[in-house]
């Protein structure tokens, strides 16, 4: 009986696959999903260019790091090339003001090759300093965590997996073809099962190959040396771990949104409550911070995103602090959620109906 | 309930408020079986609750002793064409029925002969390899009547089955549906072209507004319309002798000579006494040349019982 079953949701899986991977309507996903590679490798082109070009101003311009930082709000332009010598690049523009008045603003840059300074005056004075480091592995891996964790799991894998899954059945039902699935020899869950494996098939190998990508984009720019030392040490766990929780989410939203595809007939308004459910998390007491998905995909992240630093201290105080979930128990949590989804899912299967006037 | 036969007892099914069918109770023997009514009669309610696509709002449905609810047993042997024209999006004809033979678990190259049987069996061999989306109507439809009849089911049930077809392939459907209930399959057909459900049927249900108003045999049917005089047609060479001596039997109401001379029209209320009556009269020295019942079909039958409604078109 198993056997069969195996062979019938193998054969769904063929069925589905090519609607799951090749359906023009689902070409919005792969844009989503590869849009941040794009960007990685965008970067990855222009760092080594920025690096290139700061090592060249700083050979011509030599300044230190320590005269650098020693530049203080108030000074002038001629305390400030006392100090650093002439900038490699200045640019002085005039600005009206009431009464025939006119303010200089001045803009000064120097680099010591790593870093890129601009001090912007104001009638001589210099007012802020804007700095600009130049990427380094470590940073360049928080910030993947940051993108990863803030717009690639909550926006691209959550409405990618809205994309596939929600489609599996209400996409049949709107085109009038679900019912010669149900017309087969075959329990509604094992169809349930297959159509939940193509789905999952499909946005695992989209969502992990674009996390993989970006992963490797993100490293491009850098020496083949460090690269070299940074995967011999913890690099090729950090991206096992990142393709593990990609494919988890999956894995979870994929059942979320596999049972909102079959007991909604307009998917939007749940799917806006997921989101919404999702996206409030961090301020959710910790109780309630365990009953979601996200909240254990980011125990189980490689590297922690950062706290924001520009966010305003009021929102501060309403993150609640929790500590993350270990790595069985965060597997675990997201597999028991998976499951007592998938088992709804497959009593509403059973019980669905063809229907097609109403939906 | 029968293990042999399709049972309904006592089945209804509203949507909302809406009425599908009510209270229907049917026990359908092997052959064709036609269901006939006018749009909203509750045929394709009837057929999507056989095939469990639907569930009953009350009552129990049995086909061939199993549940409509046990797809993994039902559609081993049933096969369903529906009316619904879409199909799975970028799949031949061909891909289209061996996809979802597929699906039952059975073997590739099984799967593959039972898909070139089916779509030879529609004549569709040539059309196989070319997509469904590019087939005319009439070819859709055969391409679904091939999916239903591909696993080669004892229970056939086929929504407006000839629709869209031509002459040529209608004759050809039909005689395919005839070799099936031969053969002691069920076949359920749900027509409105009255003419073609007399031709095909071996049995009839009439429906209306969601109620089942008659069924069985439709000579059967037809003769339990008491208050409506059965009509017989005689072909003759002196129709004004034979009207004169059939007005002498009490159960003769009317006898109306035919306006070309070559027979009479008679309305009896007792069919069996008159075919009787009538070996007496051939005796008697009047030329009968044939001699058929007129209003036996399931177009007056239809019109006896319902009335005013037109059957869908």
């Amino acid at each position: 009986m198993i056997g069969q079953w195996c062979i019938q949701v193998l054969a769904v899986v063929r069925l589905e696959m090519r609607k799951t991977f090749f359906a023009r309507r689902g070409l919005w996903i792969y844009i989503l999903a590869f849009a941040p590679v794009l960007l990685y490798v965008c970067h990855a082109v222009y760092a080594p260019r920025e690096r290139r070009r700061l090592a060249r101003e700083a050979e011509a311009h030599p300044v230190s790091r320590q005269a650098l930082d020693s530049i203080q709000k108030g000074l002038t332009r001629d305390q400030v090339v006392e100090k650093l010598g002439k900038p490699y690049r200045e640019h002085t523009w005039e600005q009206r003001r009431e009464h025939g008045k006119k303010r200089t603003h001045t803009m000064y840059k120097y680099t010591d090759g790593q870093c890129d300074m601009t001090f912007h005056f104001e009638d001589d004075k210099l007012r802020w300093t804007q700095r600009h480091d130049l990427d380094t592995l470590a940073k360049s891996q928080l910030i993947f965590a940051t993108s990863f964790q803030f717009y690639f799991l909550r926006l691209a894998v959550f409405f990618g997996c809205v994309g596939i899954f929600i489609n599996l059945f209400r996409g049949e039902l709107l085109d009038k073809s679900l019912h010669f699935y149900l017309l087969t020899p075959m329990r509604r869950e094992v169809l349930l099962a297959g159509k939940y494996l193509a789905g999952l098939l499909a946005t695992v190998v989209i969502f992990s190959s674009s996390t993989t990508l970006q992963w490797l984009a993100m490293l491009w720019q850098f020496e083949w040396d460090s690269i070299s030392s940074f995967l011999g040490a913890s690099g090729w766990a950090q991206l096992r771990g990142y393709v593990g929780v990609t494919a988890l989410a999956c894995v979870g939203y994929g059942s979320v949104f596999l049972a909102v595809g079959l007991l909604f007939r307009n998917p939007v308004i749940p799917t806006a409550a997921v989101l919404l459910w999702e996206s409030i998390n961090p301020f959710l007491p910790p109780l309630l911070k365990k009953i979601s998905m996200i909240f254990y995909l980011q125990s189980l992240c490689p590297v922690a995103a950062p706290p924001d630093a520009k966010l305003p201290p009021l929102i501060h105080l309403l993150i609640s602090p929790t500590q993350p979930a270990t790595q069985a128990r965060a597997i675990l949590c997201i597999a028991l959620l998976t499951l007592i989804v998938l088992v709804v899912a497959g009593f509403l299967a059973r019980k669905l109906e063809i229907n097609y006037s109403t939906d | 309930m029968s293990h042999g036969s399709i049972t309904l007892n006592n089945v209804s099914r509203f949507y909302g408020e809406v009425l599908g069918v009510n209270r229907v109770s049917l026990s359908l023997p092997p052959g064709i079986t036609s269901l006939v009514g006018p749009n909203g009669a509750g045929k394709t309610t009837l057929m999507n609750l056989m095939t469990g696509l639907i569930r009953p709002t009350r009552g129990r449905i049995e086909v061939l002793g199993v549940s409509p609810n046990q797809p993994h047993k039902l559609f081993g042997w049933v096969g369903y064409a529906t009316q619904f024209d879409a199909f799975p999006k970028g799949l031949t004809g061909f891909q289209f029925i061996y996809s979802f033979l597929r699906l039952s678990g059975a073997a590739r190259a099984e799967c593959r002969r039972r898909t070139e049987q089916a779509i030879e069996q529609v004549g569709l061999s040539d059309a196989g390899p070319r997509k469904v989306a590019a087939y005319s109507k009439g070819m859709r439809q055969r391409i679904r009547l091939a999916q239903a009849l591909a696993h080669d089911p004892r229970v056939l049930v086929l929504d407006e089955p000839l629709n869209g077809l031509d002459p040529l392939i209608r004759a050809q459907t039909i005689a395919l549906f005839r070799r099936y209930a031969d053969q002691g399959r069920h076949v359920i057909v749900s027509s409105h072209v009255l003419h073609e459900v007399d031709m095909i049927s071996d049995q009839v249900v009439l429906m209306s507004g969601g109620y089942v108003i008659a069924e069985g045999q439709i000579q059967d049917v037809r003769s339990e319309i008491q208050e409506r005089p059965m009509q017989i047609l005689i072909r003759c060479n002196q129709p004004h002798v034979l009207a004169s001596k059939a007005f002498e039997q009490d159960h003769v109401v009317e006898a109306q000579v035919l306006t070309d001379g070559s027979g009479l029209l008679i309305k009896t209320r007792d069919a069996d006494r008159f075919y009787r009556g009538l070996n007496h009269l051939a005796l008697d020295g009047i030329d009968i040349q044939g001699v058929a019942p007129a209003d036996d079909n399931v177009n007056s039958v239809y019109e006896y019982l319902i009335g005013g409604e037109e059957v869908s078109s």
